[in-house]
């Protein structure tokens, strides 16, 4: 099959998948923006008046954590099921299971993008930040898209084999939650802890975006995103090479 | 693939072999597989998992024109024989010659949206069974006439009998013509007066191109579709041949389970 098949057989399977969600529900969009829009006042009201939390123009740059990470982790824990969930339509016909996964992904991105247009950009608008370093926005998001896909590739394939990857998953999330500077900057982190921070994977996808949307500092810009470069291509490796040991058992657990 | 005009050899299969290990039958936990590295730490770590042989060295080739009916007690290794040929599952041994186009279909039970009436599930999978075909609509009003659905082609999925979502999936698949169609246990879900119509659709498209290897537990539906006969035991050819012989073989094979004291 071919990239431009590939492509087109997503989009369709996105589309009618949103179709098919929304025909139930037209309240199933406005969930996909109040969701993040409840996360992100609670946070600021705990955070910010609660605990104090005192940086410059924090209400951005919890927003600017808060929206990839809620990507991140929906997308992934959406996306882990997906095999299981559509085992009997993967038994059926010789359809590419990537194409089921990548129009999860997308779903997410899209639930993604609608929030970021929504919630984030008048936030943006209204600290007046200039409108040009959005420009590099594009570059942020590439490493974050593909370092989730291939996480959700490698987790939907082990959820094939050991059906509870996705409840350990989510409590993963809850401890990576308050370990990954979210709504804290990373300054906080003592040196002594330093590790805590450089081990876990999801920062580096987040930084490149909130370094364009709080910070706007170029010169960080560039390190943090081959940083985050460097990581989604170890993620894509490891999801390729999963996929190449379970193929053949991979049908048959299904 | 070598082509001449009387045998066109659209498929060579050598000595095909796939097993799986015996524990991956059994579905385990992230919770158990911590249980047991804890509980059994040295069977875990070091104990090798037994083999078990799904396919053991099968070899055949499939000619234009074949319609090959494949015969087998369950766990022969029919599915996955199709499955390899399919290109959804690669064997640990041996080799699947083809240059050409494969459809498969496994189960009828099943659309992708069952939110979504038969027609959109359709245009769907039309999508995904012909990737090459740009507009696929025409396929799917023509699959839609042949189902005779009538009304019922706009109503949700998942509201369909088990009996009409056998007819539109199988309408769809062999809607266009393909180099081999593999029909693994799927006429089943259809009535008798269907399953006479699709065989005439089958044979009507195998004279325009292509072959088809159709899995069954069936001799009369075997009859009906088929040319050839391959038979499965044990995860090996025990027959490749004509109709007739080939379910005499098959039968031969049942007749000791059914054998009472």
């Amino acid at each position: 099959m071919s990239l431009r098949q590939f492509w087109i057989q997503t989009q369709d399977l996105t589309i009618a998948s949103m179709k098919s969600r929304y025909r139930k529900t037209w309240a199933g969009f406005i969930w996909v923006v109040l969701n993040p829009l409840l996360m992100f006042g609670v946070q600021a009201l705990v955070f910010r008046k609660f605990l104090r939390i005192d940086m410059p123009d924090y209400l951005l740059f919890l927003l600017g954590g808060l929206l990839p990470w809620i990507f991140f982790t929906t997308t992934i824990q959406m996306g882990t099921p997906v095999f299981v969930t559509q085992a009997q339509l993967l038994r059926s016909f010789k359809v590419n299971p990537w194409v089921i996964l990548g129009a999860q992904v997308m779903d997410g991105f899209i639930n993604f993008v609608a929030s970021f247009v929504l919630i984030l950009l008048p936030f943006y608008l209204f600290y007046d930040r200039s409108p040009l370093l959005l420009a590099l926005l594009p570059l942020a998001l590439a490493p974050l898209l593909i370092g989730t896909l291939s996480i959700t590739v490698t987790l939907s394939i082990l959820n094939v084999f050991h059906r509870d990857i996705n409840f350990v998953t989510g409590f993963v999330f809850s401890l990576l939650f308050f370990l990954t500077p979210i709504f804290y900057p990373r300054e906080f982190i003592p040196p002594g802890y330093a590790w805590v921070a450089a081990l876990n994977p999801i920062l580096y996808f987040i930084e490149p975006f909130r370094l364009v949307i709080h910070t706007g500092s170029l010169e960080e810009f560039l390190p943090a995103l081959l940083k985050s470069a460097g990581v989604a291509v170890v993620f894509t490796a490891l999801g390729f090479l999963v996929w190449k040991r379970k193929q053949n058992d991979f049908y048959l657990k299904l | 693939m070598t082509s001449t005009s009387s045998s066109e050899v659209l498929l060579r299969v050598n000595d095909l072999r796939v097993y799986f290990e015996l524990d991956h039958y059994h579905q385990r936990d992230l919770r158990d597989v911590f249980v047991s590295a804890v509980t059994k730490p040295l069977s875990f770590f070091f104990q090798r998992e037994e083999l078990y042989f799904v396919l053991r060295g099968v070899s055949f080739s499939v000619e234009r024109g074949m319609r090959i009916g494949v015969l087998g007690v369950n766990g022969s290794g029919k599915t996955t024989l199709c499955r390899c040929i399919a290109g959804m599952m690669i064997p640990q041994h041996g080799t699947i010659e083809s240059s050409a186009e494969v459809r498969a279909i496994f189960d009828t039970g099943t659309g992708i949206m069952p939110e979504l009436t038969g027609r959109e599930n359709a245009l769907l999978l039309a999508r995904l069974f012909f990737p090459t075909i740009r507009d696929v609509r025409p396929i799917v009003e023509e699959a839609a006439e042949f189902s005779e659905l009538g009304h019922f082609i706009d109503v949700p999925f998942k509201k369909y009998s088990k009996g009409m979502q056998s007819r539109l999936l199988l309408s769809l698949i062999s809607a266009v013509p393909t180099d081999i169609l593999i029909l693994d246990e799927v006429l089943d879900g259809a009535d008798v007066f269907f399953q006479k119509k699709l065989a005439q659709r089958m044979r009507s498209f195998i004279e325009r191109a292509g072959a088809t290897i159709f899995v069954s537990h069936s001799p009369e539906q075997i009859r009906q579709v088929c040319n050839k006969v391959m038979v499965l035991n044990q995860g090996k050819i025990t027959y490749f041949g004509d109709v007739e012989p080939g379910i005499a073989a098959y039968l031969s094979l049942k007749a000791p389970a059914h054998a009472g004291p």
